[in-house]
């Protein structure tokens, strides 16, 4: 359905429509003031003005800590349950972007079970936002990967659906919805990051040294990251011969990330941020060159210590060039 | 789902059949994997890795000693040096275990046909270089001469010299032991050089720039062996290096094992060195 508007008066409506695709989820605000995703079971607890939630969408996929495997009767057996649909409302483009990066993780062959039966269970609606101080995102408008994208415009949105789900989304919606006024205007300016050079960890840039002393190594930049998804593995035996293999989020600015029995390979918190630069703007296998730095700004805005690491790519302190 | 994507996130059943105490804190376990494994460990090649299950205690990474025999059953040997790896020592020959792989890269057999072959191994680091030396062997006419250098910290931590000085006396092998250390009250106890392998390697003469040199031990001993192997004239493209992080996932996702870019998981654990001169960090 081409040129659909939906109006912020029936707004309500269309998110109740929503509902019959599965459990609606949307940006909300805590009593105690942090934006996150959560359960919308009060279409009215939804705050669409939310900047940043400060844990990224990708708990929707990549659960905090999960059953991975079982132990029964001398065998493994896979772990985890039925997973149920998920409508999740409200997006921006850089947490899409994220979500993209992780399918690019996770997806290709062998692909993560828990991740793969959650993703196809995963009905993503975006949003057009504003960018704020903190953002630094490729292309604020943009409507990529997602199944239905809302870009505002003047009393409401235009809807651009994206894939069939998103058709019947749409489709579902149809008499909530009017003819859209004349397009917007082409997407605002374009401030991703390049790939960086692997060897800019090794310059002799004082800001490594600078960053490395400041850096309290609390792991807030990896885990409020759409795209940091390292995990680590546990096992834990039950008292009748039974057992359970967990994973769960693990953090590269924690010392214990680069363990091996009897020794350690990032000990100092420079090694681990240069460990960390490596994997968000270079890439590693098979994803080398591929920068999965989506330009949330979440990094930036809850890092205590106010380290950003563009700035070693940046010396004159601007965003990063313009991506051709 | 694929049948690939189960077996690289499911262990398949194992169970324990003898457990051999090589040193104090080292020993050899024999494993049957269920019979339903069997084509997957057929494709293993030396160099690879098998994540090893205890079940409630978890997963390590561990290269074979040896080659899967006609019957499925191999031979890994084990290090007591963390929680895995102590549940395993005290397992009970009958014990359940899991087992996940082959993972990883192995060492380019196919390419270091007809070539001569140095193995280069610092203590522990026999285990994985016993598994080619036994595919080499078992191919002898594929490749050129055929020399394994073995050194240990002190003769008591010297594993499978029995067995090696026997594969010297029988085959077409050349064998070179060594301790960096001997306590006075046993010489001539054993029948080997007291020294660092390094030095070992200096006064050795070989046609280096047709060799292919397969080194496995730890951290500290790649650091002067590619420099000697480098000196005497083997390519850095020939020099093969088996190196360890730390795997969870071993299939490229947990990030825990990088090297540089690269991830010891999915591009090693076996390396050229030609492959890791832009990554300071490697060794």
């Amino acid at each position: 359905m081409e040129n659909s508007y939906l109006e912020h008066t029936r707004l309500g409506e269309f998110l109740e429509t929503l509902r019959l695709f599965g459990e609606l989820h949307g940006p909300t605000v805590s009593s105690a003031g942090v934006a996150g995703f959560s359960a919308l079971d009060d279409i009215g607890r939804i705050e669409l003005d939310y900047g940043r939630t400060l844990i990224p969408p990708k708990k929707y996929l990549l659960h905090f800590r999960e059953e991975i495997l079982r132990f029964r009767e001398g065998s493994y057996l896979p772990g985890g349950s039925a997973e149920r649909s998920i409508v999740l409302f409200g997006v921006h483009p850089c947490d899409l972007d994220g979500i993209a990066y992780l399918d690019r993780v996770f997806l290709t062959e062998p692909p993560d079970p828990a991740y793969a039966s959650r993703r196809a269970k995963l009905i993503l609606v975006g949003i057009s936002c504003q960018p704020d101080d903190f953002c630094f995102c490729r292309e604020p408008q943009h409507s990529a990967t997602c199944d239905l994208f809302l870009d505002g415009w003047q009393d409401g949105y235009k809807l651009n659906a994206l894939t069939a789900q998103g058709e019947a989304l749409t489709e579902a919606a149809r008499k909530l919805l009017a003819q859209a006024p004349p397009s917007p205007a082409a997407p605002t300016g374009d401030r991703g990051i390049l790939p960086q050079d692997p060897q800019l960890r090794f310059s002799d840039n004082p800001l490594w040294d600078r960053f490395a002393k400041l850096c309290l190594a609390c792991g807030a930049c990896s885990v409020c990251c759409p795209t940091c998804y390292c995990f680590d593995v546990r096992e834990y035996p039950g008292l009748t011969g039974l057992g359970v293999r967990l994973r769960e989020w693990d953090n590269c600015l924690f010392k214990t990330h680069g363990e091996v029995a009897g020794a350690n390979f990032r000990a100092s918190r420079l090694e681990r941020l240069r460990y960390r630069f490596l994997h968000k703007y270079c890439g590693f296998t098979p994803l080398e060159g591929v920068v999965s730095c989506v330009g949330c700004g979440r990094c930036k805005a809850a890092c205590p210590v106010d380290i950003d690491l563009r700035e070693l790519f940046d010396p004159g302190g601007q965003n990063s060039g313009t991506v051709s | 789902m694929t049948a690939t994507s189960v077996t690289s996130h499911l262990p398949f059943r194992a169970t324990l059949l003898n457990r051999r105490q090589l040193s104090a804190d080292t020993s050899l376990f024999r494993v049957a994997p269920d019979p339903q494994a069997l084509s997957a460990l057929s494709r293993f090649i030396p160099g690879q890795f098998l994540q090893i299950s205890v079940p409630g205690g978890g997963e390590v990474p561990i290269s074979p000693a040896d080659l899967p025999a006609e019957d499925g059953t191999l031979e890994l040997c084990v290090r007591r040096v963390g929680h895995v790896t102590k549940l395993l020592h005290e397992a009970i020959p009958g014990q359940a275990l899991g087992l996940r792989g082959p993972l990883g890269t192995g060492f380019p057999v196919a390419k270091m046909m007809g070539s001569p072959v140095l193995l280069l191994a610092g203590g522990l680091g026999i285990a994985p270089l016993r598994s080619l030396l036994f595919h080499l062997l078992r191919h002898r006419d594929r490749y050129g001469e055929l020399t394994l250098m073995y050194g240990a910290r002190e003769p008591s931590l010297m594993l499978f010299r029995d067995e090696l000085v026997a594969l010297a006396a029988t085959s077409d092998l050349r064998l070179y032991l060594t301790v960096d250390f001997a306590p006075e009250e046993a010489p001539g106890d054993y029948a080997c050089a007291i020294g660092l392998l390094p030095d070992l390697l200096k006064g050795f003469r070989f046609d280096a720039g047709a060799s292919y040199a397969a080194v496995c031990g730890p951290p500290a001993l790649y650091r002067c062996l590619t420099g000697e192997l480098t000196q005497a004239g083997v390519p850095a493209d020939r020099i093969l290096l088996s190196l360890e992080r730390r795997m969870r996932c071993g299939i490229g996702r947990c990030c825990h094992c990088a090297i540089g870019q690269k991830l010891c998981c999915i591009d090693g654990p076996v390396f050229r060195l030609s492959d890791l001169e832009d990554i300071p960090e490697a060794l």
